[in-house]
């Protein structure tokens, strides 16, 4: 017994001293901790934290998927389920597929490692796996789970024009929402899930202070508390447009929900907007002899506008009436705001070869359409096997696509109309009716052209673009071509009696499209 | 150096490299390219010229694409992009859309031409690229290793541009 109690003790005494001689785990540190929690359960992995922001270990979370991440070159490479997106910690883009994925700040390398912000397993996921991610900062969680088909993504731009400040959601779906203002913001609520682009963003703007994601709410704090708000939905792409601007205060609190649609338009030409090009600091091509093509693109439009209303009656809307910059796809939300009839942007021409001359109209070009016959193949045959928001995104591309070939054809008869007024009023040589892929005509719900008066690197045409006599024959020919292509238009469509007198409109080579019908737009 | 990494991956990832020759990806060979500078009609002309290229197309986009850059050969034909523009990298992704990613103080600060221009600027490279190497199908141009609007105000580069015969004289 005593024996036996002498053995125990032993053994007692000699588990003591293992136990004192073990390494002591390192006690865990939960600043540099956070949960992974996935379809297979929780998992810890590592987190860091530099300058404000959060980073996680990429190669832990992607092995907890079944995927890898390894060295590659000066970057690193992670893969799964046979998708590889490429990354590096000089840039805040990564590459997946034919796309970028935005993240806020650039990876770091922590003792070898690759450690990525959260966006860059969101970005990575819903490509390669049909997953989403997102991160509980407060509870410290980053979750993977299958993305929300119906989320739809939304992406967010700021832009001041003419002392208003237009906050454009462009969404990728139909969305509804409804819009609150409180003290000292507004608060978009979507209905319905969206894919947020980021948690908080800081806006250079007189009115937006920043706008934030919680949820599903877009948050709008103003600088301000006296700004107020006009909000409106436009389709093809499905924007939610909030003008704001310095007035008297709402209410508080008082809930402020859209009417879902605006009553149809009648048909015709009511409204156009006319597009100075450039602006500001966008000074656009210089000429020879010093003149701007932001200057003369600006005298000619308010030229162009004032004659027009005095011809046709009609509303007319300049996207800058100053010296100011306005973006691109502001343009043409102005013009989708107004529920413009017409866009006809203005521009000046440049060409590094000397003697080039004459006016050229473009209109907006597209992927040729056996692109998109295939691209609707392939996006069929996906339906059949849901791929996920990626052959989603595409199916929206390929409508948005398929919705601007709606207007092409009568873009092409405005071009048309344009480019032959020019040449037989100004007697400027004619380059022709053209197509190309002119961001400013992206997006306009409406026809839409582009002209270049004159090349303003040709120092003969420069001078005629300064001469009020040049300026008022190419008005002459654009309020012209502008009158023929309504009265052509509103005959066609059948609000207007047709002339005995034989039409000297030539009819348009391309693009194809036969069938022609009101353009009347709801919900713009 | 992100790109140099995804340079890489592209050509790890291709199905059908240039040369049959696996073991040969760093042998460089003179070989004739095509490249696209604006000709007097005011459209693209192809012009050969011989340049060393690896094996590799991953590595031989990017010395092709800054060939382009330098101008054209013949004295006569003015450099279509401005004269600080640089190439800072290139990739090939297996689904045949090249990056190219272009910077310069010029198109950083702004690039101010009109339209035509800038389509031949763009096009040179589209051009360029889709012609050289066959698995290029699509282009997107970055600048400074971010997706840009336009070079110049015009011309829409937040999608990947096809080749387009319009621009190329016949």
């Amino acid at each position: 017994m005593t024996r036996s109690f002498s053995l125990l003790a032993i053994a007692f005494a000699s588990a003591l001293l293992l136990l004192a001689q073990a390494p002591t785990p390192a006690p865990p540190n939960p600043a540099n901790q956070a949960t992974l929690r996935a379809a297979a359960g929780d998992k810890t992995i590592t987190v860091a934290h530099q300058n404000g922001n959060t980073y996680f270990a990429a190669d832990e979370v992607i092995a907890s998927l079944g995927g890898s991440v390894t060295r590659d070159g000066n970057g690193f490479k992670a893969s799964l389920n046979n998708t590889v997106a490429a990354f590096g910690t000089d840039s805040r883009f990564g590459v997946v597929k034919d796309d970028l994925i935005e993240m806020p700040v650039a990876p770091v390398t922590i003792d070898n490692r690759p450690f990525v912000p959260w966006q860059f397993f969101q970005g990575f996921l819903i490509r390669a796996s049909g997953l989403d991610a997102t991160w509980d900062a407060a509870g410290k969680i980053l979750q993977v789970h299958p993305a929300q088909t119906t989320a739809a993504g939304v992406t967010v731009s700021v832009a001041n024009v003419q002392g208003i400040s237009k906050v454009v959601l462009t969404l990728t779906a139909p969305v509804d929402y409804s819009i609150v203002k409180e003290p000292g913001a507004y608060t978009v609520r979507f209905k319905t899930a969206i894919r947020a682009p980021y948690v908080e963003q800081a806006q250079d703007d007189p009115n937006v202070a920043r706008t934030s994601f919680i949820g599903n709410d877009l948050r709008i704090q103003l600088t301000v508390p006296d700004v107020v708000a006009d909000a409106y939905r436009l389709e093809n792409p499905f924007r939610v447009v909030l003008d704001l601007r310095k007035g008297a205060a709402v209410a508080p609190g008082t809930p402020q929900p859209l009417n879902s649609t605006r009553p149809v338009e009648s048909p015709g030409i009511h409204t156009i907007v006319i597009d100075p090009g450039h602006g500001g600091k966008e000074v656009g091509a210089i000429g020879p002899g010093g003149l701007m093509e932001k200057d003369a693109t600006l005298a000619l439009c308010r030229r162009l506008a004032a004659a027009l209303e005095a011809k046709l009656k009609t509303r007319v809307v300049l996207t800058r009436n100053d010296d100011t910059v306005v973006p691109l796809d502001q343009r043409t939300a102005i013009a989708n705001q107004y529920h413009a009839d017409l866009f006809i942007s203005i521009h000046m021409n440049a060409a590094i070869v000397k003697g080039a001359h004459g006016a050229e109209t473009y209109f907006l070009s597209l992927d040729a359409s056996d692109k998109l016959a295939e691209k609707a193949a392939e996006l069929e045959n996906a339906s059949k096997n849901p791929a996920g928001p990626a052959a989603s995104s595409d199916l929206k591309l390929m409508l948005w696509d398929l919705a601007q070939q709606e207007y092409l054809n009568e873009s092409s008869r405005l071009a048309q109309a344009v480019q032959e007024e020019m040449n037989r009023i100004t007697g400027i040589q004619s380059r022709g009716v053209k197509q190309a892929p002119f961001k400013v005509l992206v997006g306009a719900t409406m026809p839409a052209a582009l002209v270049e008066v004159a090349f303003i690197t040709n120092p003969d045409e420069e001078s005629k673009i300064k001469s009020d006599a040049f300026q008022k024959t190419v008005v002459d020919a654009l309020t012209t071509a502008v009158e023929r292509y309504k009265t052509d238009y509103e005959t066609r469509i059948g609000i207007v009696q047709p002339t005995p007198v034989a039409p000297t409109t030539t009819a348009p080579a391309a693009p194809t499209t036969t069938a022609t019908k009101p353009m009347t737009r709801t919900g713009t | 150096m992100l790109s140099l990494a995804i340079l890489i991956i592209a050509s790890g990832c291709k199905k059908k490299p240039l040369s049959q020759n696996l073991n040969a990806e760093n042998k460089v060979e003179v070989r004739p390219v095509t490249l696209f500078f604006e000709g007097p009609e005011l459209l693209l002309v192809r012009e050969t010229r011989n340049v060393g290229l690896p094996e590799n197309p991953a590595g031989a986009l990017s010395i092709v694409t800054r060939e382009l850059l330098k101008g054209s050969s013949n004295a006569g034909v003015p450099p279509i992009f401005p004269r600080d523009t640089v190439v800072r990298a290139t990739f090939l992704l297996p689904d045949g859309t090249a990056f190219i990613d272009l910077g310069g103080n010029t198109l950083t600060q702004g690039w101010g031409t009109g339209s035509h221009e800038e389509l031949m600027a763009v096009y040179s490279v589209v051009q360029t690229v889709t012609t050289n190497f066959p698995d290029a199908k699509r282009v997107r141009i970055l600048v400074n290793d971010e997706p840009a609007e336009t070079l110049a105000g015009h011309v829409n580069l937040s999608r990947a541009l096809l080749p387009s015969a319009t621009y190329v004289a016949r």
